[in-house]
């Protein structure tokens, strides 16, 4: 699953993020921000998946990897909803770990930005401008 | 109420009642300090209805709570006589300063914190000499160190009070620290932290004495007895320490608080003592503090400053007796120095109180300035006078006893060393005597015989309220009973002390007059050299100023200053270097420590990449897809109004939410197509009162470090991610399998991902429920904190 273009596209995203959050202009620091958090998701999410890995959710009522009722396929290009894994066959999950950090992670970053866009606003207010380097003058 | 529970009742009563201070002064307005008695006299009596079982038949109160199982650490109580015998001092004087605390105390002082600082300390106190495990101790160790900070600290404004604070933390909690290293490497030996179980086995204590780790565990807990008892190089705290108000010295800083070491000293004395490290560590020490401390007190000006060295001469005693042994008698000096202790805190007490009435009433503690009070205050000059010459060690008085009972063990102990410490030993504890029979009268002479000095002090001086008269007054009758009939101190308080200390049954016959011994001769000998040293006291003090003007470096204030400042002025040139307020210069440290830690593992394992095992089968519907975040990410770094930049940025968003379907995480996908709503709503409330764009102009340099920095960053995450993919990066071993295994065995859940978040690690969803909260409270304050236009 994990394919050469994904790699390519999570470095980018890091590339992007670390040259905006260089720049002198909050509002686009904050964007810079976004953008990286974006892509440590991905980049952590992308390392629990292999080929052929299943939606971490248990079908049926077995435990562990063995399935005593029946599991939806989950490839999309072969349609969903289809039960196709037969009852008694071995399934290996995603890792679900990783996944539930970065659901951690999607929601903290969500506080964060938030916190820090009203922080920008708040000091637009008081000095009337979003440049770090005027900022740093006006504080002396 | 069984012996455990009451005894642990005085231990919590104090740390409770401190916290309910602030209520009762809402009740009781100024007179919230004698709830404050009311605790102190509470937890002595508790303390008391052990005493019949632990004094009365000999038995030794153990219990325990469970607290750190796995650890091997239980909250546990360890009752035997000494124990006793602290507790007892520390709740009894505690009712005494606590109630003259009333008088002295003006009314408009911060009386709810001052009664929280000392009902604070009295627990620790308790807690500290109860303790079972050597854990425990120190914990309730460094309390009374931090209480006392807080006590020399009190009044907040005065740079003394804040040096002598700083000064008696430094040094009381940094021993502190050498005696927890101490008690870890004696865990490590006897494979416990329990105190009774070393205490009670002889094998482990003989195992204790042939361990080459014997030494350096022996120094470092010594050296924490030492600086919470000023002893040797430590005793410079404990002067600056009289910057506390009086009450406070006179319970901290000579009858409780820097008994704590004694303690420390008489409770490890089974462990360590009958060995020569242990009689040249700690006599050795206490004899050079007992000589230097007593030759210091002369050239003190302020009377509480000679009872400073006053009291750090007379712990030395305690240390010395402490430290007298031989192989075959372990304790020499042991019933010497509890009797010692006993006697020390009563008349000590004593005295700093009366030199807080003097304070009180006559507004100075300058003993050039004071003199002739005799007159006006007589009662107070009759307490002086007895706490004085019991500390002078003249009869009938309990400190005459004690120091008998000191020039006995020395004698004793000379013997037993043989050749020239026959008579050295003996010598300098005649020496010691001396210069503590010099400065007793000096302060009783210096304050209230003599000339009244009309200039210095004009207005007229009466007696303090009974408040203040009443704890003296009594600290000064049990001076002269247990002088007079000393058989009651002793039956009851310092052979069960004793027998706790030395593990063995002790009967000890002391009466106040015990026949022309050696030691009587030694008495006398000390009384004729001291009234001939006290008609040089003057002279003595001036060579000592003289002396110390022309030689600074002798004193070890000099170094302890010096090394101080050196901290102070690197600490601070080295915070306005690191931390210049660049936010550019943060982010690129950062970064290039990153590059650093990341860049050369990845350019190493760039090598191993195996290209024919790239993946490269992408199906189109993904591809495009990727093409579309790289697009979005793009235009939100490029586009230079704001308003289509966000729009970008919310496409990314929603992008990563497609992919995450496609990466088999649903949940996530569903997450972050609503977190990603909830932003750009934000994002754009945000940006609706800025300008609409910011243009940046970038230099060709600055654009071009920039870049590279990107650059690098994004190929160390690129080659790191293709190692992963294709597992060259060992994987740990994951903890997933668990997770997967057990979602539906034992939490019922069909949804891994979700089980994990609301169950299995439920408290870090409830950390991120916090961070939402705090978050919201620093917009909705941000907000309002708008200043009035």
């Amino acid at each position: 699953m994990n394919n050469f273009l994904l790699t390519l596209t999570i470095s980018i995203l890091f590339g992007i993020g670390t040259f905006l959050i260089l720049r002198r202009d909050m509002i686009k620091v904050i964007i810079g921000l976004s953008v990286l958090s974006h892509a440590v998701n991905l980049l952590i999410v992308s390392a629990g998946v292999f080929e052929n890995g299943k939606v971490p959710i248990i079908t049926g009522s077995g435990h562990g990897g063995e399935i005593t009722g029946t599991i939806y396929n989950d490839n999309l290009a072969e349609g969903i909803f289809a039960p196709l894994v037969s009852a008694g066959s071995h399934v290996e999950f995603v890792d679900p770990l990783v996944q539930a950090l970065v659901l951690t992670a999607i929601v903290i970053s969500l506080a964060t930005t938030a916190f820090i866009l009203i922080l920008a606003y708040r000091i637009y207010e008081e000095y009337g401008t979003t440049d770090i380097r005027e900022l740093r003058r006006l504080w002396g | 109420m069984d012996s455990f529970n009451a005894i642990t009742a005085a231990i919590f009563l104090p740390f409770i009642f401190a916290g309910l201070v602030p209520v009762m002064e809402k009740l009781l307005k100024q007179r919230v300090g004698w709830f404050a008695v009311a605790t102190a006299l509470t937890c002595f009596i508790l303390i008391g209805i052990a005493a019949p079982d632990v004094i009365g038949e000999g038995h030794i109160v153990q219990g325990t709570i469970s607290w750190m199982p796995s650890a091997g650490v239980d909250f546990t109580i360890y009752a035997d006589g000494l124990a006793m015998m602290i507790g007892f001092i520390a709740s009894g004087i505690g009712v005494l300063i606590m109630s003259y605390s009333n008088g002295y105390m003006s009314k408009t002082e911060d009386l709810k914190r001052y009664y929280q600082y000392l009902l604070l300390f009295m627990g620790s106190m308790i807690g500290m000499v109860f303790s079972g495990n050597t854990i425990q101790l120190f914990i309730f160790w460094e309390l009374t160190s931090i209480t006392s900070f807080m006590l020399i600290g009190y009044w907040r404004h005065k740079p003394e009070s804040i040096y002598g604070a700083t000064k008696s933390l430094l040094i009381t909690a940094s021993g502190g620290l050498a005696m927890l290293a101490g008690f870890l490497l004696l865990g490590n030996i006897t494979g416990s932290f329990d105190l009774a179980a070393i205490l009670n086995d002889p094998q482990v204590i003989n195992a204790i004495k042939e361990h080459e780790l014997f030494l350096i565990t022996l120094i470092l807990i010594f050296i924490g007895a030492a600086a919470k008892s000023a002893q040797g190089p430590f005793y410079i705290w404990l002067p600056n320490a009289m910057e506390a108000p009086t009450p406070v010295s006179a319970f901290l800083h000579s009858a409780t608080m820097v008994k704590a070491g004694i303690y420390l000293v008489a409770r490890i004395h089974p462990i360590f003592s009958g060995t020569e490290a242990w009689f040249i560590l700690v006599s050795g020490t206490g004899i050079i503090t007992m000589l230097v401390a007593g030759f210091l007190a002369f050239r003190q000006t302020d009377i509480k400053g000679i009872l400073a060295y006053s009291t750090i001469s007379q712990l030395a005693y305690m240390m010395t007796m402490y430290g007298y042994t031989t192989h075959h008698e372990p304790g020499i000096g042991v019933a010497a120095a509890t009797f010692h202790l006993l006697n020390h805190a009563t008349f000590k007490a004593c005295l700093f109180l009366v030199a807080g009435i003097v304070a009180h009433e006559a507004a100075t503690r300058d003993i050039r300035k004071l003199g002739g009070l005799r007159r006006e205050m007589p009662i107070t000059f009759i307490i002086a006078c007895i706490a004085g010459l019991a500390m002078a060690g003249i009869p009938p008085l309990n400190g005459f006893l004690s120091k008998e009972m000191f020039y006995e063990s020395s004698l004793e102990m000379g013997a037993s060393l043989g050749g020239i410490f026959t008579f050295l030993i003996p010598a300098f504890a005649v020496l010691g005597g001396v210069f503590t029979f010099a400065y007793s009268i000096k302060l009783i002479d210096g304050i209230f015989l003599g000339e009244r000095d009309k200039d210095a002090i004009p207005h007229h001086i009466h007696e303090p309220p009974m408040t203040m008269l009443i704890p003296p007054a009594f600290l000064a009758f049990l001076v002269i009973l247990f002088g007079v009939i000393p058989s009651i101190p002793i039956h009851h308080i310092i052979e069960p002390a004793v027998s706790g200390i030395l593990l063995e049954t002790a009967h000890l016959h002391i009466k106040l007059w015990h026949g022309f011994t050696a030691s009587l001769m030694m008495t006398i000998v000390t009384f004729i050299l001291g009234i001939l040293i006290y008609t040089k006291y003057d002279r003595i003090a001036a060579w000592q100023d003289n002396f110390n003007m022309k030689n600074p470096w002798i004193s070890i204030n000099y170094y302890y200053d010096r090394a101080v400042d050196s901290a102070k002025g690197n600490a601070f040139r080295f915070s306005s270097r690191s931390q210049t307020g660049s936010i550019k210069l943060y982010m690129s440290a950062m970064l290039l420590l990153m590059i650093a830690l990341i860049a050369i593992p990845a350019a190493i394992l760039a090598t191993n990449i195996v290209p024919s095992q790239l993946n490269f089968d992408i199906p189109p519907y993904e591809a495009i897809l990727l093409v579309l975040l790289i697009v979005a990410a793009l235009s939100a770094a490029i586009l230079p109004k704001y308003l289509p930049a966000i729009i970008a940025l919310s496409a990314l968003g929603y992008g990563v939410s497609l992919l995450f379907i496609y990466l088999k995480a649903p949940d996530l996908a569903l997450t972050q197509v609503l977190v990603e709503t909830l932003s750009t709503i934000i994002f754009l409330l945000a940006i609706t009162k800025i300008p609409q764009k910011y243009k940046e102009k970038i230099s060709f340099s600055v654009f071009t470090r920039d870049i590279l920095i990107a650059i690098t960053v994004a190929a160390s995450v690129f080659v790191l991610l293709l190692n992963t993919t294709q597992g060259i990066v060992d994987p740990f071993a994951s903890l997933s399998h668990y997770f997967i295994d057990n979602s539906l065995l034992l939490a019922g859940g069909h949804n891994i991902v979700n089980v994990i978040i609301v169950d299995f690690r439920g408290y870090d969803t409830l950390g991120e429920i916090a961070v939402m909260c705090l978050a919201a409270l620093g917009v909705y304050n941000l907000i309002h904190s708008r200043s009035e236009e």
